[in-house]
């Protein structure tokens, strides 16, 4: 395992109960992300795509195994280290954008900097940079219901990005979206990717999203199928 | 804390309608709650304030024999006190008689009291100024129920120290207006001096009104009674008054925080996802606990804002114009003014907001708990039950 590596995944696996049995999701798995990557975990629905990303955003912990994020065993975590990693290092894009629906697309983004203490003379300057990088600056005041499908996974990308988080874990980003937003959406991703080298693991079966990926784990019956690199701008850990 | 203040307000002006909705019905217990225990304190105020200027002054001392409420008492219930101990003492002397207005028969008390007296506020001077033999006033209250005006002569009987019977024309000098029943129903007030030579007992009080320099001291068959004793009866009912009323407002207040803890719950099973979002940002859990829980508390605070926008007009309005009571004095038996002018003072406002306030957050607490239980991938999922 190197040093290097922003995610590390070894032997994990989860169960859920189900009645009076169990369901398996992951099984023993062991794969590691470095920094900068832009991969995804793709695979069929029921595959455990959704289940690793949580595990690796600290939102579950693996029923085996350890998962560590930067550095941070996700297992040992308290809920407010856990919450802390969350706010400080990880960026967070759903299917559904999950927008607050009260605050305007300004304080959607700003959220996430209010609860870091930032000042509000740095919030707005971080903010209004994060909707330039999306194009929505101009939507600022708007609120989550006046805009379209696009225009709000467009914010959430801005909300993820806005704190400069060290990895921006995105679920099934695209499966709301025409393909031309789908594109739009993921070329953004990849341009912040490429100027911030945020790391991006997405979990996907989009296939639009896997044009973009750099690296693709495979996924299937919880078990890791095939971990294919498509580019080499990354190298395997 | 202050953040989830800041969240709060956001999330319940996004509500909109929702939210003052809640406010309005906490605020109406609000409102009601101030007004009902303003009013009992107005009443309260008037009167204890009636009841010191018209007949307790600073207290009295009462002959031991005397029960005020026990009328076989008046016949043994006098004496002479020592004049050195006089001082700032008006005496009051009561004897029973019976009064025959237009041919009726009325029980009536006949009190003697010093003409010159200041203490209270019966106007004996105008039994002084008069020039009838036998002068009386007595209340409005009394004089309607008799049918006698100023002026009349009305037929009196009364027995003497040695219980013969005797009986004179009184001339009604004048009729003051009160809210003191026990000043005025039933009673008919005269010089002392005229009520000691009718009945032979030259000296005799039943008790005496203190003013405010009197210092109460030992004396053989007498017992000084204060103001507040004299009150007691008056401060049981006002007591007995608030704790009926705080069942009315306890009801008005479950109506307002049932609404919360209605919302409370609502909002944490259809905000799961928000909640899981928040999570998912970097809140903790109670972080999101208390951000829910202020949102509640918030409530009343909005109500508060909302129950001072329509709320001081109208009890402003109210403090000002008075409350008119259905009953009359006499018919009650109670210090009871034609109108309550309600008092609402600083304690009552900021103990109500207390109250509410504290109420408002413990019942949005209690749900809200829930959520430091909550499974945030379940939450994101909108999946809880």
């Amino acid at each position: 395992m190197s040093h290097e590596n922003i995610i590390s995944i070894e032997h994990v696996s989860k169960r859920f109960p189900v009645g009076d049995g169990e369901f398996t999701a992951l099984s023993d798995i062991t794969i590691y992300f470095r920094r900068g990557e832009f991969a995804g975990v793709v695979g069929p629905s029921g595959s455990g795509k959704t289940t690793l990303l949580n595990i690796i955003g600290s939102l579950d912990t693996p029923t085996e195994g350890t998962a560590v994020v930067m550095g941070r065993n996700i297992s040992n975590l308290s809920h407010k280290e856990s919450a802390r990693l969350r706010n400080m290092h990880l960026g967070f894009i759903f299917q559904v954008y999950n927008l607050l629906p009260v605050y305007t697309v300004f304080e959607n983004v700003e959220f996430a900097l209010i609860l870091q203490h930032k000042s509000a003379a740095e919030r707005k300057k971080a903010v209004m940079e994060a909707l330039e990088w999306v194009g929505m600056a101009g939507m600022a005041r708007k609120k989550p219901s006046k805009i379209s499908g696009g225009e709000g996974q467009r914010v959430a990308i801005a909300r993820a990005m806005v704190k400069r988080p060290d990895l921006v874990l995105a679920d099934e980003p695209t499966a709301n979206l025409d393909a031309k937003n789908a594109h739009a959406i993921i070329q953004t991703m990849k341009n912040l990717n490429r100027e911030l080298h945020t790391t991006f693991l997405f979990s996907t079966h989009d296939e639009k999203v896997m044009s973009y990926l750099d690296r693709m784990v495979h996924l299937e019956d919880g078990k890791v199928a095939k971990d294919e690199f498509i580019k080499t701008k990354t190298t395997k850990p | 804390m202050k953040l989830a203040f800041q969240l709060a307000y956001k999330n319940l002006m996004g509500a909109g309608l929702r939210t003052w909705l809640n406010a309005g019905v906490l605020s109406f217990a609000f409102v009601v709650i101030i007004f009902y225990n303003g009013l009992i304190d107005g009443w309260n105020e008037q009167a204890r304030i009636d009841g010191v200027n018209w007949a307790y002054g600073n207290g009295h001392l009462v002959h031991e024999a005397y029960d005020p409420f026990d009328p076989f008492s008046l016949q043994d219930g006098h004496g002479m006190l020592p004049e050195e101990m006089q001082g700032n003492l008006t005496p009051v002397f009561i004897q029973q008689a019976t009064l025959y207005p237009q041919g009726r028969m009325l029980s009536v008390q006949l009190k003697g009291i010093d003409v010159n007296q200041t203490v209270v506020k019966l106007p004996t001077h105008l039994l002084d100024s008069s020039s009838a033999e036998f002068p009386v006033i007595i209340g409005k209250g009394m004089a309607a129920s008799a049918k006698l005006n100023v002026g009349d002569q009305v037929l009196l009987r009364w027995r003497d120290r040695n219980g013969t019977f005797d009986a004179a024309n009184v001339t009604i000098s004048g009729i003051f207006e009160t809210n003191v029943p026990f000043v005025d129903g039933g009673q008919l007030w005269m010089p002392i001096d005229k009520l000691w030579e009718m009945t032979g007992l030259t000296g005799h009080a039943t008790y005496f009104i203190a003013n405010d320099a009197y210092v109460p001291e030992e004396s053989a068959g007498w017992k000084f009674e204060s103001k507040e004793y004299l009150l007691r009866e008056l401060t049981k009912i006002i007591n007995m008054k608030k704790v009926s009323g705080s069942i009315i407002y306890l009801l008005l207040l479950s109506i307002g925080l049932l609404a919360i803890f209605d919302t409370q719950v609502l909002s944490i099973f259809r905000r799961q996802k928000e909640i899981g979002t928040y999570i998912a940002l970097g809140m903790t859990r109670w972080q999101v606990v208390g951000l829910f829980t202020a949102e509640g508390s918030m409530y009343s605070f909005f109500a508060t804002v909302l129950g001072c926008i329509y709320g001081i007009p109208l009890l402003a309005y109210m403090a000002n114009k008075g409350f008119g009571m259905p009953l009359s004095a006499d018919q009650s038996g109670l210090i009871l003014a034609e109108r309550i002018f309600p008092v609402y003072g600083a304690a009552l406002i900021i103990g109500t907001i207390i109250v509410v306030v504290v109420s408002a957050t413990i019942v949005s607490f209690l749900p809200a708990r829930k959520i430091a239980r909550m499974n945030p991938v379940e939450a994101l999922k909108g999946k809880l039950q």
